[in-house]
């Protein structure tokens, strides 16, 4: 079934060897203090010294500061992304293949190379998910070295904003959601902020997939567990939509009926679906006949019986059971906070649902709908399947999520759409060879995503200027250069956040969850029941504050409270990156506004523009903040004073970019004729042009 | 269509392509199109204000009383200006437009749960993990399309700071106005108007070099945004949000529900077809005595004002007023003196809009808990609006992934609702 990437792997080798004798000349050149240069490898830092591995394979150390201080910079991001030799062979590779297509194409070769300003505008949006402070910008466009772009690349790659922004990504993708939408009530906190400290570890994305469809236990147990138990209920959705995001097919059609445009089946849909069958992600799910025959949930993963236990015990605590009212918060607490908690149990199994057809009811064993069924030797299901899916082997792994990180980078996936695209997918793509090889280079960084996105932003088509014209169609492109993008929503209020309280928005932490999962953490072996009652006072304590799920662990020890994240405000307008907020962000919010997902459905984030966007441009209390009366933009150029540098000011800190002569004659002129109302009308139209938005 | 498009699908197997072709061809679906005849209104709507009672709404308390039942409480029956339909004694102004109502007493779901409750009874379909149904707004302006040259949307959501369409192209979301008499967010200019056409000029100047240098439709489609945006504030239609020059401003009632239904009727005669108006509080698991008492005649108030004041200006006829919740609440009063989920049995009204006024549909048993009689699913229910609103029930869209839908999930329309 996947011929299509073995036909290629022949072709792609022979290219390969041609490149390959590139690759030796791309060893970086080290520059000593006094100017004398040495081709060799980044291996490590040890003290004072930086390991050099040199022609000949021999690793020698050189010590640090008789480097150049570019050099010095150069080992310190190394010492964090690992040498770039095999990235710039990679990021050249991919350009080679890009180009023998381009002139198949007709077309003579990449798109213009970017402009410093365009560029460091470009990768700081693409990398930490904002525009470039103004100090940012200028800092980037007056230097002068040659490694400039390689250089703020990495540095950007080691910093907070790119874990807040590729959460976002995967955010929309994973559906993560505070509320636990399938199960009302419930938080998420835990979970989501797993996902925040997994990307800022760089954890590799198959580890993340393995830990997620393996878990056990509940969001404070595991936060991992919040993946398979956003869906507690609704099993066969969380499998189509595993399907989507694994695999990047869409089995939901098969879900009730035969598939209309694919070879799927029902019973491959519910074959596949039955890796989680015996998948318990609720206390409900598993009831055991008592001595009398009535049927009692159990907790998962507890000693039998623990939940009649801890009863009992709450009533010596005056807990009267058979008062609704006060009991309702413990019956929350016990069957919905702690209960929804994963478990495998041979005794349970999803049957197809009786609404569906001739095979309702019936139970499928599982089986993979593409490669090799993975032995089981011990394993539970899901452990087969997540050694299943994220083996070398599996045809699709790879390649979907290199497919979606490509499409992060330059706008456009090379296939389309990306959570759907054809088994037989080298037909539907213009690039089957970058395809194929950009699957497999996702396999050699295994699962590395800061790797990966370091080898993109490194290519020559990457850094040109976006195709000027829309292409018609993601089969046909040919990659001169990335698409034309509008921010996404996080990225403009992030930018709008920058604007309006400067680069520490970037280390601001707002919901962590931490306080939530401190109270749902308890090991039902060997904890107390006193000191689970004390979990449960402090959860109902909060009831009202959707029981503390937004709030941060007092730092104290000894006494479990929650506090409110300490964070500036503007009015009630928290001034934090969309990371930060509630996920996903308030209705009303700008961040809705432009288009965020409601994380119900995956890859859900709009582009669009809308009436109520512009007129929050115009009009909202954000903009009034950046061009009102006490506009941080214009405080910001105060310390400038010809009229020039403060036009240019503008021009850097909106747009990022040098001002054309006459628009540069323009601001002068609204600036000699107004003051610094010139400077507020002059903002406030670059917020409003339409450039703002854009991603060139 | 169907078969150029099927046909055009490079994933598209030949297996369908023949079964749908042979569908097409040999008259399979003859008896679809049939059905598809008989679905269409006689006298569409031009309008439809559906008013969403949120948390779930007792039947019993309502439209669905039983009298001398003990699982009554404290509400008692009235009778109303139409012989043998009575109504909850929170009522007493809408008793008095029985003749304009028609009552559904037959509404039954499965979903117990709000969420896919109310979803299911804005969208007429099952929410699902795997795709976003449009609500009837969206759906509506993507088969009936929008008057050109309307400055206002085709549709709006009242009570809500957020909206979509669904799968539906995001330009079709409902504008969503979260307070009725806070008119539309960000629409006070932060500088005199002079200034503000100063600051618009040199945006637009600065933004054209951009625009004519990408052939994007995406900054395009911003500067005819801006320019919507700065009609719609040049405009007077802003006025139609604007409820303080409205003399019958407390006939409706100063509440949200109230003041909701006195936008609506306002947006209507602007031309918006379709205005949802959310009405929160309904969910009383506690106290549904002091819940009525308070929820109760706000929605009598401004629904039976609604309909005079359409009635008055000659707008009842084109104007389909729904009345709806989620499900209804349990004949059995709990511990707390509330009433519980119960998506069995429930009441819905529909008036205007060629309603035929005066009678009750569906019938629950003596104690409310089951349909006996002319049941309607939350699907039928849906359907039931679109039919009012002249919607071609079959007509088949497709959503991006390629999954086909219709108006309401096959719902049948209860057409004998209408005159």
């Amino acid at each position: 079934m996947f011929y299509a990437s073995s036909r290629f792997a022949h072709r792609l080798a022979a290219t390969l060897v041609a490149v390959a004798s590139l690759s030796s000349v791309h060893a970086r050149v080290w520059t000593s203090a006094d100017g004398r240069p040495l081709a060799a490898e980044f291996v490590a830092l040890q003290g004072e010294n930086v390991l050099l591995k040199i022609a000949g394979g021999r690793t020698i150390p050189v010590p640090l500061a008789r480097l150049s201080k570019a050099d010095q910079e150069a080992a310190g991001r190394f010492a964090i992304l690992g040498d770039d030799t095999a990235t710039m062979r990679s990021a050249k590779m991919i350009d080679a293949l890009l180009a023998k297509n381009l002139v198949k194409g007709g077309i003579r070769s990449f798109n213009q190379p970017l402009p410093d300003d365009l560029f460091a505008r470009r990768v700081y949006l693409d990398i930490i998910g904002r525009i470039p402070t103004r100090e940012e910008f200028q800092s980037f466009a007056e230097n002068s070295r040659p490694d400039k772009r390689e250089a703020l690349i990495d540095e950007l790659l080691t910093e907070p904003g790119r874990a807040s922004h590729l959460f976002n990504y995967f955010a929309d993708m994973f559906r993560l959601n505070g509320n636990a939408d399938f199960a009302p009530g419930q938080r998420a906190e835990p979970y989501i902020q797993w996902w925040k400290d997994e990307i800022a570890k760089n954890t590799h994305y198959d580890v993340m997939v393995r830990e997620m469809l393996t878990a056990n236990g509940n969001i404070g147990q595991n936060p991992a567990s919040g993946f398979l138990l956003r869906d507690a209920g609704m099993e066969f959705d969380a499998f189509s939509n595993f399907g989507q995001i694994g695999l990047g097919v869409d089995l939901s059609c098969a879900q009730c009926h035969d598939h209309p445009f694919a070879d799927w089946v029902m019973s491959d849909f519910y074959e596949m679906a039955a890796y989680f069958g015996n998948t318990q992600r609720t206390m409900g799910q598993y009831a055991v006949a008592d001595s009398m025959g009535m049927k009692r949930a159990t907790m998962p993963n507890a000693p039998d019986g623990w939940v009649d236990s801890f009863r009992k015990f709450a009533q010596t605590k005056g807990l009267n059971l058979e008062d609704p009212d006060a009991s309702r918060p413990f019956n929350f607490f016990v069957n919905n906070a702690l209960g929804w908690n994963i478990a495998d149990n041979a005794t349970m199994d999803h049957p197809v649902p009786t609404t569906v057809g001739e095979i309702g009811g019936q139970v499928f064993k599982p089986r993979p709908i593409v490669g090799d069924k993975p032995g089981t030797g011990g394993k539970t299901r899901r452990e087969a399947l997540a050694e299943w899916l994220t083996a070398k082997d599996n045809p699709r792994f790879a390649l979907v999520i290199a497919n979606r990180m490509w499409s992060r980078a330059f706008g456009r996936a090379l296939l389309e759409p990306v959570k759907d695209f054809p088994l037989e997918w080298a037909k539907a793509t213009g690039q089957p060879e970058v395809t194929a090889f950009v699957a497999e280079e996702m396999k050699r960084v295994n699962y590395d995503l800061r790797e990966f996105m370091r080898i993109l932003y490194n290519t020559k088509a990457y850094q040109t200027y976006a195709t000027a014209a829309e292409p018609a169609s993601t089969q046909n492109y040919l990659f001169a250069g990335p698409v034309l993008r509008r921010m996404r929503a996080e990225q403009a209020w992030d930018s709008f956040m920058l604007l309006a309280h400067g680069e520490q928005i970037d280390e601001i932490k707002g919901r962590d969850g931490s306080f939530y999962k401190e109270l749902l953490n308890v090991n039902f072996e060997k904890d107390s029941f006193e000191a689970i009652w004390s979990k449960y006072e402090a959860f109902k304590q909060n009831r009202g504050r959707g029981y503390g799920s937004t709030m941060i662990l007092a730092s104290e020890s000894g006494s479990l409270s929650g506090v409110e994240p300490d964070v500036p405000k503007l009015g009630n307008l928290e001034l934090i990156r969309a990371s930060e907020m509630v996920q996903p962000a308030p209705g009303a919010s700008l961040v809705d506004t432009f288009g965020q997902s409601d994380r119900i459905i995956t890859d859900q984030h709009t582009y669009d523009g809308s009436v109520p966007q512009v007129l929050a441009l115009m009009n909202g209390s954000i903009t009034d903040r950046l061009t009102g009366p006490t506009s941080k933009v214009v405080e910001d150029l105060k310390s400038l004073d010809a009229e020039e540098d403060k036009v240019r000011g503008v021009f850097f800190t909106i747009l990022s970019r040098f001002p054309s002569d006459e628009e540069q004659a323009m601001g002068v002129e609204m600036l000699d004729s107004y003051g610094d109302d010139g400077i507020r009308d002059l903002a406030w139209a670059l917020i409003n042009s339409p450039e703002f938005l854009f991603i060139q | 269509m169907h078969i150029a498009e099927l046909a055009s699908r490079d994933c598209a197997s030949r297996r369908y392509f023949m079964r749908r072709t042979a569908l097409f061809s040999l008259g399979v679906g003859l008896s679809y199109t049939q059905l598809a005849n008989a679905q269409t209104a006689p006298k569409k709507a031009k309008a439809l204000i559906y008013i969403f009672n949120r948390g779930g709404m007792s039947h019993l308390d309502t439209f669905d009383p039983k009298e001398g039942e003990a699982l009554m409480g404290k509400t008692t029956a009235i009778s109303t200006n139409v012989a043998g339909i009575r109504f909850g004694d929170k009522f007493e102004k809408l008793a008095k437009h029985a003749d304009k109502l028609a009552v559904i007493n037959g509404m039954m779901s499965f979903n117990a749960e709000h969420e896919r409750g109310t979803y299911q009874m804005r969208t007429g379909y099952n929410r699902i993990g795997t795709i976003s149904h449009p609500t009837v707004g969206p759906f509506a302006e993507r088969l009936l399309g929008k008057p050109s040259g309307q400055i206002l949307p085709a549709s709006v959501l009242v009570g809500e700071s957020t909206s979509n369409a669904g799968y539906l192209d995001p330009k079709y979301s409902p504008l969503p106005i979260a307070d009725p008499s806070g008119g539309v967010p960000n629409t006070t200019l932060l500088t005199e108007t002079e200034r503000f056409d100063k600051r618009m000029s040199i945006a637009n100047k600065l933004g054209e070099q951009f625009v004519a240098k990408y052939n994007y439709a995406g900054p395009k489609s911003y500067v005819e945004y801006y320019d919507q945006a700065t009609k719609l504030l040049r405009s007077n239609e802003l006025s139609a949000f604007d409820l303080t020059g409205e003399s019958n401003r407390e006939a409706y009632g100063m509440t949200r529900v109230g003041q909701g239904c006195l936008l609506a009727r306002r947006l209507v005669e602007h031309g918006v077809r379709v205005i949802e108006v959310i009405n929160d509080g309904w969910d009383m698991h506690v106290g549904v005595d002091q819940g009525f008492a308070d929820k109760g005649p706000q929605l009598d108030q401004a629904v039976a004002a609604l309909l005079e004041d359409l009635k008055a200006k000659g707008l009842l006829e084109s104007t389909l007023v729904a009345v709806a919740t989620e499900f209804g609440r349990t004949p059995e009063i709990n511990f707390n003196a509330g009433r519980d989920h119960h998506s069995i049995a429930f009441s819905t009204l529909l008036a205007g809009g060629g309603v035929k006024g005066g009678q009750v549909w569906g019938k629950t048993d003596k104690q409310g808990k089951k349909v006996v009689e002319g049941k309607v699913m939350p699907e039928d229910w849906v359907a039931t609006i679109g039919y009012g609103l002249g919607i071609n029930l079959q007509e088949t869209i497709f959503a991006p992934n390629g999954r086909p839908f219709t108006f309401s999930d096959k719902g049948k329309p209860v057409t004998q609702l209408f005159a």
